[in-house]
């Protein structure tokens, strides 16, 4: 365990000394994030412009919900996404063998082996629309809601992670698929509105085969105290379920590639 | 010191005739589209990855619910996103990016070496490209249709000023990313201009909101920036929200942008190979 | 350290013809044949060895080797490394070798290869007085002090071979695996990094199993070779016997201090070359010394040599005597 802790700590000292090294970038990049956090709010804020409440959410409810979206983005396009396309990059110039040979777990030595620093202000932005909303409400949640959300964010982080694993598990069959990363980034927009936006159809879609919705929407409901122990549970045990699939299906996948490759 | 003469730009258009030039563009388009077709899995998930207006759209449909918002009914918003998408998909351009990772990976200067200019290749590409995007675009049209025929516009005029006006977005938006992909020959940091770009120009383009339902400041901000030329004024004809005359206004102010950043692009092309010449290459 | 016994790899390829109709042909019936890249390999190799592997392309050496580095799982056949099954990939045997390609690097692009160092430190598990020793030692052996700080992308290939080597060697593995490693480099940074490896394989004992196209590679540090052809093993044991059992001719370089006619030198075997001043003519084994007696009593000679013929001439034959077999 100390050993993870430690290849993990490793790694991403590498991408905050690459990240330093290009200071101007950095800054760059934060500021680029903050105009995208402003864009992100833009549409919020015209839409209860002049309305009081849309499929039974009020706007400090709704940003809760979005303040999660902007979270998650921060992490799936600050750490999963920049790493796990690197294995498709590996597995294009062939130096996935350098990752193979090294007495580490594969998985874990190619999941954060891109961080990028400067998203960090996703998650201070998150922050900061979590205080504006609250201070709408009137009051601020209560510990054990917090605690609640902080289990609901792991798991979301989890799932959101274990669709990144199941993308990139596809590149070893089809190397061109970096696309269906960004097409799974692109899609997740859907997580910035609280589930009940959707109806019918595109509801069952979100809900049950790209649990998209629910990421965001649950440990939104966590925060504000609407969370039922049912769906606690069923969010937790179906994002380990989740998790134990994509597991299987990488390492399926590296047994595949050492297999048939040349 | 003395600055190396950078080797004269071949002129955006043509020292040959008119005859040679159609037949060389001919081939452009023929080379564009087998790259098309080689690389049709990509370009459809990249099409696919185009669905802000539809996330959009799932949220104003909610609000609307209850009743119209700011004149636009439920109908009314899914006629106006679907006609976003639509104009987004067909109008779409990626030459900033070829450029960028050509001039990171060093590669400009072989294109450079080539008779034409590399701009005309990827013209070239991106129009090839449109059969590929007729693809995506078509169940779209149709799902346009079923849902929300009522709001389109009756009149042919507006129709016809559609392709001149789909044209002239086109020609901005590529145009604006090739001045921002030659400020990458000295700058290195376009790629963040141009996230920047997008950035306002979500906002400011309609494409994310109406630009009637904006605050008037913004409103009347947007009506004279080039990014509502983009897909605005499009989705506006396409809903029939002008009369002749308004429409053939607009598409007069249109196609002054384009003539304007057509300038600015031969200019920045210019200055930028002056200094790629002497310092970079 | 090293068994291999009767190892087979097979890809199964399938095969597909352009176009549209074969292509939706292939969707119900898909005709495939199977490659065979290594066939019924066998050998063992002892601890703190250096072995060569050598073969045209496509032969099956870097398979092999992937093989026992556990990259690659074999179709038929035991192997074992260091006492481990390397198709297992368990820590134990991980730690204990490394891999070095020609071409390919693992050294972080963007930043200096002392990141890239921490970084394995960590994933090995080295103990911070061993990890000060071993890049203390590795910077003196290799001459890196200077690019030790500069990001690997500033570095010239040979810069960066070298620190590659660093790098794959900071954990002190007991086998080494390299394929191709001087390919691309210049004749003296060639010379540097055949240098090294023998320097290391000699203080710490490690076994070393290279794979190269460079004759001279393998002749400065392999006394033992392999000769890999379409699969199969076709040769194991020193390179001057090979050398010896291909081409036992041997080629007499002679220097001239005038013309001679060609005749005079045919008298002494088969004329490899004739210019005005030098000549060479290749001489069997056993007509050697006569054939040399009779030159320096004959020729009007300035300087006499006899060698061996040049190894991509005997390697080529042996492999055109392979396809004719």
């Amino acid at each position: 365990m100390r050993r993870v802790f430690n290849v993990l700590r490793a790694l991403l000292h590498a991408s905050v000394a690459l990240a330093l090294q290009y200071r101007i970038e950095f800054v760059v990049e934060g500021a680029l994030a903050l105009l995208w956090l402003a864009v992100t709010l833009v549409p919020l804020l015209v839409v209860f412009g002049n309305r009081g409440a849309v499929a039974g959410w009020t706007f400090p409810e709704m940003l809760v919900v979005l303040g999660w979206f902007v979270a998650l983005k921060g992490v799936l396009e600050g750490t999963l996404s920049p790493s796990l396309l690197q294995v498709v990059d590996h597995v294009r110039k062939g130096t996935l063998d350098f990752v193979l040979i090294k007495p580490a777990d594969a998985q874990l030595l190619v999941s954060f082996a891109n961080v990028e620093p400067s998203r960090v202000v996703d998650l201070l932005g998150a922050g900061g629309i979590f205080v504006y909303a609250f201070h709408q409400i009137g009051h601020p949640p209560s510990p054990a809601q917090i605690a609640l959300a902080a289990i609901l964010l792991c798991t979301a982080i989890l799932v959101l992670y274990s669709i990144a694993i199941l993308v990139v598990s596809i590149a070893f069959i089809a190397v061109r698929v970096d696309n269906l990363l960004y097409l799974f980034q692109s899609v997740f927009d859907v997580a910035r509105w609280p589930s009940t936006v959707f109806r019918g159809v595109l509801s069952a879609l979100f809900t049950f085969v790209l649990p998209l919705a629910l990421m965001t929407t649950y440990p939104a409901l966590a925060l504000l105290g609407k969370l039922t122990l049912q769906t606690l549970f069923a969010a937790v045990g179906g994002s380990l379920a989740f998790a134990a699939i994509a597991r299987l299906i990488w390492i399926a996948s590296i047994r595949r590639y050492t297999s048939a490759s040349s | 010191m003395r600055v190396i003469d950078a080797p004269k730009a071949p002129r955006l258009g043509t020292p040959w005739g008119v005859r040679r030039f159609a037949s060389l563009y001919a081939q452009l388009l023929r080379t564009g589209f087998a790259e098309a077709v080689a690389y049709r899995a990509e370009f459809l998930i990249w099409m696919f990855s185009t669905n802000m207006p539809l996330v959009m759209l799932a949220i104003w449909a909610a609000a609307a619910r209850s009743g119209p918002v700011g004149g636009y009914s439920q109908q009314g918003f899914a006629a106006y996103y679907l006609c976003a998408l639509l104009v987004r998909l067909m109008t779409g351009a990626w030459v900033v990016w070829e450029l960028t990772m050509e001039i990171r990976q060093g590669t400009l200067a072989l294109r450079l070496l080539r008779p034409i200019h590399p701009l005309l290749q990827w013209s070239a590409d991106n129009i090839a490209a449109i059969p590929m995007r007729g693809v995506v675009a078509l169940p779209v049209t149709a799902i346009l249709l079923w849902v929300a025929r009522g709001e389109l516009s009756h009149r042919w005029f507006d129709w016809l000023l559609l392709l001149p006006a789909l044209a002239g977005a086109w020609l901005i938006y590529f145009l604006v990313q090739a001045i921002i992909g030659t400020i990458a020959l000295r700058f290195e940091s376009a790629a963040s201009l141009f996230t920047a770009w997008l950035g306002f120009s979500n906002i400011l383009s309609g494409y994310l909101v109406p630009l009637d339902l904006f605050p008037r400041a913004v409103r009347d901000a947007a009506q004279w920036l080039p990014f509502r030329f983009q897909l605005s004024y499009p989705v506006e004809l396409m809903l029939g929200r002008w009369n002749h005359e308004q429409a053939l206004q607009l598409l007069g102010v249109e196609w002054i942008y384009v003539a304007f950043f057509f300038l600015c692009t031969r200019t920045a092309w210019r200055a930028g190979l002056r200094y790629y010449a002497a310092y970079g290459g | 350290m090293i068994e291999v016994s009767r190892l087979r790899k097979w890809y199964r390829v399938h095969r597909r013809e352009p176009g549209l109709w074969a292509a939706m042909r292939s969707l119900l019936h898909r005709p495939y044949e199977d490659v065979k890249a290594v066939d019924d390999i066998s050998f063992a190799i002892g601890s703190g060895e250096r072995v060569g592997f050598l073969g045209p392309n496509g032969a099956g050496k870097t398979t092999t080797l992937k093989v026992l580095s556990g990259l690659l799982h074999p179709t038929e056949g035991k192997v074992s490394v260091a006492g481990f099954t390397p198709q297992r990939r368990e820590r134990g045997f991980l730690q204990q070798i490394t891999l070095v390609m020609g071409q390919k690097q693992q050294l972080l692009w963007d930043l200096p290869p002392s990141e890239t160092f921490l970084l394995n430190r960590a994933i090995y598990d080295i103990p911070k007085k061993q990890y000060q020793e071993t890049v203390a030692e590795l910077t003196e052996l290799l001459e890196l002090s200077q690019l030790l700080g500069k990001p690997t992308r500033q570095l010239s290939l040979g810069e960066r071979m070298k620190c590659e080597l660093a790098v794959a060697l900071l954990h002190r593995p007991r086998v080494l695996f390299l394929d191709e490693p001087t390919i691309g480099l210049d004749v003296s940074m060639q010379a540097t990094v055949r240098g090294f490896v023998r320097a290391y394989n000699e203080r710490f004992g490690a076994t070393v199993l290279l794979t190269s196209h460079y004759m001279e590679d393998v002749a400065a540090l392999c006394p033992r070779v392999m000769v890999i052809d379409k699969g199969r093993l076709i040769y194991d044991g020193s390179l001057p016997e090979l050398v010896r059992r291909v081409r036992p001719d041997k080629r007499v370089h002679v220097k001239l201090s005038k013309p001679v006619q060609r005749a005079d030198l045919e008298a002494l075997g088969t004329v490899i070359e004739h210019r005005d001043a030098e000549a060479v003519v290749q001489v069997s084994q056993e007509a050697l010394q006569h054939a040399v007696a009779r030159a320096l009593s004959a020729l009007p000679l300035t300087d006499l040599t006899v060698e061996d013929p040049p190894l991509e001439e005997v390697m080529r034959d042996l492999f055109a005597q392979g396809r004719a077999a």
